[in-house]
């Protein structure tokens, strides 16, 4: 190739110079970030449109009002005893009061972007019957001081469970075929089990008859001080069986599925170059099958950790754990519809900002993942 | 282990490598020779399937789970690396000794490193030097094959099917080997590129007189870059020959036929091609292996012929016995 041409091309070709990680990374998430904002907003928007059955509650509850301001009437002697125009007036006025107060007197539609903005700032509103360990009825107050405890023990346990998962996927890979592997081969639908019916199991081994680990709750009763070096270990010690549990149901289906992903990675032409590149295997094995594999196997997790996460209610019911699951369960069986609706919106919160973080880790690791159809040339 | 009797670059003795598959043995190379002296380019010809990609594997000692039958030496600068183990030869002969230009460049660059620390990689593990100097080396590879500097920094995707090909060639010369197998470098790529990538081979092979190996089944770019030819069919050489005498001139009936197939420049008659299909490789015959699509075949053709030489030449016939 003449040299001119190549003088050219590169000339070319700087006016382009590529964008560097920092940027393409700073660029996707924050695209991503807005995107899964407004997806979170359209869906409790639908969220409120359909459980206010499309403004057909209002008129069921404006219906419950005026019956309840004319039986009122009938009942108080007072009013009983007006003349009739009086009287109606009488409840005309309590009626338009009671509308203006519930906020009936505007259109559906703007309550419903009045409750949109309400429940996206976490104005949850106050609840029936449930209260808060201090005792409020701020909806807001109760679920916040459950989230903490979700957190940890979910927290933990995908942290835990990713990189147990991974080494033990990677050992795998690289003694296909042994005793081991056929040990997960087999053992792969325990996944069709979820966690909790593990956990009952789990309890039944632990702690009834061994009486080695606690039944459930998230620390000794009485609680030790709080971010005292006790408080965590029985904080620990709590933990250990409802993680178990997921492991138990997790796990292996996991190790299964990432060592497959890692041997047909392995089998690509790359891999192979950087055998005869004269790579050692532990490079082979980091640069070259785990960091291209990395993006499927972050995609198995985080269906993984959605589907956690939508196990809570009944886990944690089952490990008596004070989240936001066991409390969903209660808030169901005592009819809080204000707490059922705050915690969908936080469960949705929650959702997006997995997946949100998801996304962020999936920008860092695959150079290929871009916002808009920049790919680059295709030969 | 240096062996006294010559000075041959590369010197392969009876290689033989067979796979176990659950229908028999594949006997994919089997009992290969042939010599190749340094700035030198041999290239092996072949149909698909004929064990040419076995036979660099085999030399490279890039073999795949199933192997059954591995056995052979192969002398590179005197030294037998067959009886090297595997940390020695990764150490000494692999990218230092011997380089590897691969059948689909596509596939054979890291998807997720930028494609300039891939080609650092081996001089950053082979030649002890830290990454700045190894990206060095890089831009100056990158240079000899005519692909923009600043392709160091982007990611294969982001580069064409011959960008990459040539990314390919710059990996295999970072580490200045003294021979780079070449394994079908053009296959996928169109006529300008192949035409493109010859040139940068041949410069490539006057200016830092590296060997070459090359394996294909496209006879008429090989023979620009080649000064030996290896015929082979169902995994042996059939004829060895200086490509001078070997292109105008081939002795063994499959080379014939093979160098028919191709069509030239004003030629009267249609390319003929051979009737049938080349062997499996299992169960392969006790007879010359090429005896049933043979036009020229006779009695002793039930027999295995030797290698005969003639006028310089190798061919395994029985014509010439």
């Amino acid at each position: 190739m003449p040299e001119k041409t190549v003088n050219n091309s590169s000339r070319s070709v700087i006016r382009k110079k590529p964008e560097s990680t920092f940027t393409r990374v700073a660029r996707y998430t924050l695209v991503r970030g807005i995107t899964l904002f407004l997806t979170v907003v359209v869906g409790v928007f639908l969220t409120i449109i359909i459980a206010n059955m499309g403004g057909y509650v209002d008129e069921i509850r404006k219906g419950e009002i005026q019956e309840t301001y004319q039986q009122a009437a009938i009942l108080n002697p007072a009013i009983r005893n007006l003349p009739p125009e009086e009287r109606n007036k009488w409840v005309e006025d309590q009626i338009r009061l009671a509308y203006k107060r519930y906020g009936l007197d505007q259109p559906f539609l703007v309550r419903a972007v009045i409750y949109l903005r309400n429940a996206l700032t976490l104005d949850l509103g106050r609840s029936l019957n449930m209260t808060s360990d201090t005792g409020s009825r701020q909806v807001r107050l109760i679920i916040l001081e459950r989230i903490p405890p979700t957190l940890i023990l979910f927290g933990t346990s995908g942290f835990l469970l990713f990189f147990v998962e991974l080494f033990f996927a990677l050992y795998l890979s690289r003694r296909y075929g042994s005793f081991w592997d056929k040990v997960v081969v087999t053992l792969a639908p325990m996944n069709a089990a979820p966690g909790w019916f593990y956990g009952i199991f789990l309890i039944l081994i632990f702690a009834a008859i061994l009486k080695i680990l606690p039944f459930g709750g998230m620390v000794d009763a009485p609680p030790p001080p709080r971010w005292s070096f006790a408080y965590f270990v029985s904080l620990l010690k709590h933990m250990i069986l409802p993680i178990m549990a997921i492991a138990a149901s997790q796990l292996v289906l996991s190790v299964y599925s990432w060592r497959t992903f890692f041997l047909i990675y392995s089998s690509e032409d790359y891999v192979e170059m950087a055998k005869a590149k004269g790579l050692t295997s532990r490079a082979i094995e980091q640069r070259y099958v785990l960091r291209p594999t990395l993006p499927t196997i972050i995609t198995s997790f985080a269906f993984l950790l959605i589907g956690i996460w939508t196990g809570a209610p009944i886990f944690e019911t089952v490990f008596n754990w004070p989240g936001l699951g066991r409390q969903i369960y209660q808030a169901i069986g005592l009819f809080d519809v204000p707490v059922i609706v705050g915690e969908t919106v936080i469960f949705s919160y929650l959702l997006a900002i997995t997946l949100f973080l998801l996304d962020f880790v999936y920008a860092l690791v695959d150079p290929r993942v871009r916002v808009g159809g920049q790919g680059g040339a295709q030969g | 282990m240096v062996s006294s009797a010559n000075h041959k670059l590369l010197r392969v003795e009876n290689l033989v490598l067979h796979f176990r598959t659950t229908v028999g043995t594949v006997q994919a190379v089997d009992g290969i020779d042939f010599e190749l002296d340094s700035n030198r380019a041999v290239v092996i010809l072949g149909e698909s399937g004929c064990g040419k990609t076995s036979l660099a594997k085999a030399i490279l000692r890039l073999l795949p789970r199933n192997v059954e039958k591995y056995t052979g030496k192969v002398y590179l600068n005197g030294v037998d690396i067959m009886a090297l183990n595997d940390e020695e030869f990764r150490q000494n002969i692999r990218w230092v000794g011997i380089s590897l230009v691969p059948q689909a460049a596509m596939n054979s660059l890291n998807p997720v490193i930028r494609v300039g620390d891939q080609v650092a990689e081996p001089a950053i593990v082979h030649l002890g030097i830290k990454k700045a100097e190894a990206w060095n080396l890089a831009k100056q590879m990158f240079q000899h094959v005519g692909v923009p500097e600043d392709f160091l920094y982007r990611y294969p995707f982001e580069l064409s099917g011959g960008m990459r090909q040539r990314v390919a060639i710059a990996m295999a010369l970072v580490t200045s080997p003294s021979l780079i197998v070449l394994d079908e470098p053009t296959s996928a790529l169109d006529l300008l590129t192949q035409a493109n990538i010859f040139n940068v081979l041949k410069r490539i092979k006057k200016e830092l007189g590296t060997s070459f190996i090359l394996i294909t089944h496209d006879i008429a770019t090989s023979s620009e870059l080649a000064d030996e030819v290896a015929i082979m069919y169902a995994g042996q050489i059939v004829e060895v020959g200086h490509a001078k005498d070997f292109f105008p001139k081939p002795l063994h009936p499959y080379a014939e036929m093979l160098m028919a197939s191709v069509p030239r420049l004003r030629q009267d008659q249609d390319p003929e091609f051979i009737v049938g299909q080349p062997p499996s490789l299992i169960n392969l015959p006790t007879s010359c292996r090429f005896a049933p699509r043979c036009p020229k075949r006779f009695s002793k053709c039930d027999q295995d012929p030797p290698m005969i030489e003639k006028d310089g030449r190798k061919v395994k016939c029985w014509l010439y016995a």
